[in-house]
């Protein structure tokens, strides 16, 4: 172990000592383990980006749009869903614990005293909390009663409240929504902002009957509703269901397409992997063929290395250095500078994700995985591409190696 | 029984197609506390009989006994602790490695000792390097020496384990006569502390210095 030790030191003394070997070699090796690290990182982001949205979302939810995605395609928003479907399939799931029907009026002016904000009236009932795990934080929920009585009361997401309030108390205050006054009754939890870069707490909460009946002079159409099931491993399952039924009540053609989406988990994380996945294949190949180059430039600076250390390896071998002694002291000095590859290839890998999440707003995720996958790698191109010029140095002669 | 006993040694190399007999028969006997000088000219074969009493090649036929262990059908593996244990080289060019200190050229063999004592092995490095007279150079690199220091660092090498037998190979080949003498001081002086010196030269100055003196010719010993 000892003598292990001493010979590593004699790889490191060499390191140091060959500057322009190190220096190559180190670069070549820094490019292909960053761009793998960024790769493992990435995937790892998108994983967790995925779950995290899966989470927010609700694993057992599924969301039901009003509008065939062709219609959306083009930018129509044409409302098919009725409050009779939502009814509907209230009786036909016994195991959809909310079912949660809301409506949207988006760019619609808010007041408060003198202060004017654009926001999104969302209609609901009283469920809107449980349906989207969105908790309220002050004041209190909408309730069954402020539904059934289409009374003029609203939540209002915590950027509203920055907005119209600032530092004061939002509850009990009246507010003007389309020139209705509305009294606060709540404050909904900080949410932050979605993939696509909207601010999720910029909207407020009404009683679905109000904003149908006294501002949209509607008494059918829905924008969505929200199912969520007590069994999510069925969620497939009850997706396809739920679609037939649908599709029933809307009397489609069997050749027909959807008259409305359904957004479920699984649809959530395709997206994210569409947008992850074609990053992910470019670096995969970057850097597999620069950590390949990145070997050949190793074994290939080792292989000269060798020739021009031919004294040196005479010199060891005379004063008792075995083969395998020689074989381990150049073995470690590959090694070693493909460690010292990847580890700065860890660092640029660190610096050049946050300019990607900078530019592109990409999930980038670092742990322990990226770190020792990316060291694993650059200690198998230091063993797999440093043992042939190691071998050979092994095999001088003692003789011919003095003589040189 | 002497340090080195060679018995018939004979040595073929193979050149493409020929076969070209080095050695033809060498008979040898190095005593312990000796101080001998093989003389030849170039192409005698001195060079060869080196390499088989340092343990760096084996003879092709005959015997080789060195500190009593027959050398002759030994792996390289166990030349490789014979070397290390019981040879100590000096070599005409010094080969020193140039990218390390004084010191951790002095402590080259160490690193290779079957059973290292690395605390001890610095300490006596230190002291090796006060008797060839370079303790104040002990972080210097060698070509911040002159010719005669680097080669008083080679036999402080050769010194550091202790080995049998000093196995000087042209040792003042590059340098000049003052410095050359100096060298073959220190290889004296090492000589009368009981240590084991032989000298390969071409040069009789230089064998001088020996106690004993053999002529090697066309590969065999002529007197």
């Amino acid at each position: 172990m000892e003598r292990f030790a001493a010979i590593l030191q004699q790889s490191i003394l060499a390191v140091r000592a060959f500057k322009l070997r190190t220096f190559f070699c180190v670069v070549s090796v820094a490019l292909g383990i960053s761009s793998i690290t960024i790769i493992v990182a990435a995937t790892e982001g998108a994983f967790k980006k995925a779950f995290d949205m899966v989470a927010l979302f609700g694993p057992d939810s599924l969301l039901v749009i009003s509008g065939s995605e062709e219609a959306r395609a083009i930018g129509q928003r044409e409302k098919t869903l009725t409050l009779e479907d939502v009814q509907a399939v209230r009786e036909a799931f016994p195991g959809a614990y909310v079912v949660a029907p809301s409506t949207a009026m988006p760019d619609t002016t808010i007041a408060y005293r003198d202060k004017k904000y654009q926001s999104i009236v969302v209609g609901s009932t009283s469920d809107f909390s449980r349906a989207w795990t969105w908790p309220v934080v002050e004041g209190a929920d909408l309730t069954e009663d402020d539904v059934r009585g289409l009374r003029n009361v609203a939540i209002l997401g915590s950027h509203v409240v920055d907005e119209l309030f600032g530092d004061e108390d939002p509850v009990g205050k009246y507010i003007f929504v389309k020139g209705i006054p509305v009294q606060v009754v709540g404050v909904l939890s900080e949410r932050g902002t979605t993939p696509t870069g909207q601010n999720m707490d910029n909207r407020l909460i009404m009683p679905i009957t109000t904003v149908m009946r006294k501002m949209q002079n509607e008494r059918k159409y829905v924008s969505v509703f929200r199912v969520r099931f007590v069994d999510q491993n069925k969620l497939i399952q009850y997706e396809e269901e739920l679609r037939l039924l649908l599709r029933q009540r809307h009397r489609l053609a069997p050749d027909a397409p959807d008259s409305f989406r359904i957004i479920s988990p699984k649809e959530i994380i395709k997206f994210l992997a569409a947008l992850t996945g074609s990053l992910v294949v470019f670096l995969g190949i970057v850097g597999i063929i620069s950590l390949v180059v990145a070997g050949f430039v190793l074994a290939n600076l080792f292989l000269l290395s060798v020739r021009e250390r031919t004294k040196e390896i005479g010199i060891r071998r005379s004063v008792g250095a075995k083969r395998s002694d020689i074989r381990l002291q150049f073995l470690g000095e590959a090694v070693t500078l493909t460690t010292l590859g990847g580890i700065i290839g860890f660092v640029s890998a660190l610096g050049a994700s946050r300019l990607l999440t900078l530019i592109a707003a990409f999930p980038i995720h670092f742990s322990w995985k990226a770190f020792v996958v990316g060291l694993l790698l650059s200690w198998f191109v230091g063993i797999a591409f440093g043992l042939q010029p190691a071998s050979r140095a092994a095999n001088l002669e003692p003789i011919e190696a003095i003589r040189t | 029984m002497p340090l080195c006993v060679l018995e018939d040694v004979k040595k073929t190399y193979r050149i493409g197609e020929d076969e070209v007999e080095v050695l033809k028969g060498i008979n040898l006997q190095v005593e312990r506390g000796e101080f001998i000088a093989i003389m030849g000219p170039s192409g005698s074969g001195k060079t060869t009989l080196m390499n088989i009493i340092g343990c760096l090649d084996i003879p092709s036929s005959g015997r080789y006994i060195l500190a009593d262990k027959e050398v002759t059908h030994l792996s390289d593996d166990e030349l490789s602790v014979l070397r290390n244990e019981h040879i100590g080289f000096v070599f005409q060019n010094f080969y020193l490695l140039p990218y390390a200190t004084v010191l951790e050229n002095v402590l080259l063999p160490t690193l290779y000792m079957e059973h290292s004592k690395n605390g001890l092995a610095r300490k006596r490095a230190r002291e090796i390097l006060e008797l060839v007279g370079l303790s104040d150079r002990a972080k210097f690199k060698p070509n911040q020496l002159s010719g005669g220091q680097q080669q008083r660092v080679a036999i402080a090498r050769a010194l550091i384990n202790n080995p049998d037998l000093i196995l000087a190979d042209e040792p003042t080949g590059q340098l000049d006569s003052k410095t050359a003498g100096e060298i073959m001081d220190l290889l004296a002086k090492m000589n009368e502390q009981g240590k084991t010196v032989a000298v390969i030269t071409h040069d009789a100055g230089t064998a001088a210095y020996a106690r004993k003196t053999l002529r090697i010719r066309d590969g065999l010993i002529v007197d």
